[in-house]
């Protein structure tokens, strides 16, 4: 091998490296332009069911020939959580489908509309299934000495708290149009959102400019630590374990992490000799009830992750004061302050309401499962 | 032309290495925080590689220019959002003890990268140069 072919080796094995992650899992609007609709109709050829996203291959007759294009959909996590399965779709089938073209000019549509070609029958998006609260509030359920119980009591049904009433973080009182991934509708808007130090407004409109395509959520898989986690419409289930003073957060999103929360009056430090210098993607936490809340209190997070969707920025000196309270058995409010004076010129708060979905086991989401 | 030569082979890991570590040692908290390697061209008191690191408190931008050799402390260090534009300023000692001030402009490219840039110019009594960092 001579000189100049090694480098070109060394060169592609890098810039191949370097190209796998940039293509991995994306937020939506980075890759599709929303603004440019496509309408296509053709012959399923191939359906791959997978994270991060699942792709239905089709042929569709043009003046050119037959072509196939790439139809991407939600998570395959997302779509079972809806109801659709890997046999939802077969080869052979006839279908339409509406969406938003690729930016690249690729043959690849975000499907938000797919139907059986036949009879019209809508496959995708499902009709929503969001949860009812009962017309009558059902009371808060406790535990013996009085507590309110932050998931299933022994011997009920399992559950777990999702449909987060906001899916952003964005400070309380604020009112800015965003997407469900908290890309603004007016980038303008951006001041408005948190107090943000000059630094950190620039690095979040960038952040915002670039659609979010840089989300290391979606990038590289990197976990949904601080508030992010309870804004997944994968949901979560907060575990007491009573006995050893601890509570365990279990994400149904963020490749299934978990977190734990001490109440036994702990340091908020690591192992000394182990991880005690070592930062975490979801800081470490203590926790007290007061009345009938739980309050926690995180610090020790790391700078390796973005800890809202819509980028907001953070740095290590991120402090949360997070508050859970049960109000009814349907309804969960989660409050927090966020005390960061690296990124932000004064504390701020942000809250809202998770439902209750009982008798569901909480979805299981690895990023980049391969169902394999 | 025959086997190729030992730099050659360390240019290629290097390369290799870089790709794989950039997800690794992601960061998205302060741009400027980091360690940072890369050249001052032509700067004949403290050759032509220079290793910088970077701290932010929250308010200021505090560091050392080849931290365990040269120790230069960063005096003044900001960062612009507008422009993305990047000075800073350290006292060091040329060969014989002598003061030396460095003053480095340059702007911030590839904000949203880990392996994001510095690129400008460096100057002081002794001389003055291209100036090119890569966060690691």
């Amino acid at each position: 091998m001579n000189r100049n072919l090694y480098i070109r080796c060394g060169l592609g094995l890098a810039l191949s490296l370097l190209g796998t992650l940039a293509w991995a899992q994306r937020p939506l609007s980075g890759k599709f332009d929303l603004g440019k609709k496509l309408e296509l109709s053709g012959i399923v050829t191939k359906v791959d069911w997978r994270n991060p996203q699942v792709h239905v291959f089709l042929n569709v007759k043009s003046a050119a020939g037959t072509l196939n294009w790439a139809v991407e959909l939600d998570s395959a996590s997302m779509l079972e959580l809806d109801g659709w399965s890997e046999e939802s779709l077969r080869p052979g089938e006839a279908i339409t489908v509406k969406g938003s073209a690729a930016r690249d000019g690729s043959r690849q549509v975000w499907g938000e509309d797919v139907r059986y070609a036949a009879n019209g029958t809508l496959v995708f998006p499902p009709k929503s299934k969001a949860l009812r609260k009962p017309l009558v509030p059902r009371p808060t359920p406790r535990w013996p000495d009085g507590h309110p119980a932050l998931g299933a009591l022994p011997g009920t049904a399992d559950g777990y708290w999702t449909e987060p009433s906001k899916t952003a973080l964005v400070e309380d009182g604020v009112d800015v149009k965003m997407s469900e991934y908290g890309l603004l509708a007016n980038i303008e808007d951006a001041a408005k959102v948190a107090p943000m130090q000059p630094w950190a407004l620039g690095v979040y409109r960038n952040r915002q400019a670039r659609q979010l395509r840089d989300d290391p959520l979606f990038v590289n898989c990197k976990p949904p630590g601080g508030p992010r986690q309870y804004q997944s419409p994968l949901g979560f289930q907060l575990i007491e374990d009573r006995a050893h003073q601890r509570v365990f957060v279990l994400l149904g999103g963020g490749n299934h992490n978990y977190r734990i929360i001490y109440l036994d009056g702990r340091k908020q430090q690591g192992l000394v000799g182990g991880d005690d210098d070592n930062p975490l993607y979801y800081g470490r936490s203590s926790g007290r009830w007061e009345g009938d809340t739980l309050i926690v209190d995180v610090v020790g997070f790391n700078e390796d992750f973005w800890f809202t969707q819509g980028g907001l920025p953070h740095t290590d000196l991120l402090h949360l004061r997070e508050r859970f309270t049960r109000t009814d058995l349907d309804t969960l409010r989660y409050e927090v302050q966020v005390e960061d004076p690296g990124a932000y010129t004064r504390n701020w708060s942000a809250s809202w309401i998770l439902k209750w979905n009982g008798g569901a086991s909480l979805p299981t989401h690895f990023c980049q499962n391969n169902r394999q | 032309m025959g086997n190729p030569s030992s730099s050659t082979k360390w240019s290629v890991v290097v390369l290799a290495a870089l790709a794989l570590a950039v997800p690794i040692i992601a960061q998205e908290g302060h741009p400027l925080k980091g360690s940072w390697i890369g050249v001052w061209e032509s700067n004949t008191v403290h050759g032509n590689d220079v290793l910088m690191v970077l701290t932010w408190d929250g308010k200021n931008v505090t560091g050392m220019i080849n931290p365990g050799t040269d120790n230069i402390k960063v005096d003044k260090a900001s960062l612009d959002p507008a422009g993305w534009k990047v000075h800073i300023e350290a006292d060091a000692k040329d060969k014989q003890g002598k003061a030396l001030r460095y003053v480095i402009d340059g702007a911030l490219q590839q904000l949203e990268m880990p392996n994001r840039a510095i690129v400008g110019t460096w100057q002081s009594p002794s001389g003055r140069g291209k100036f090119e960092v890569r966060r690691q």
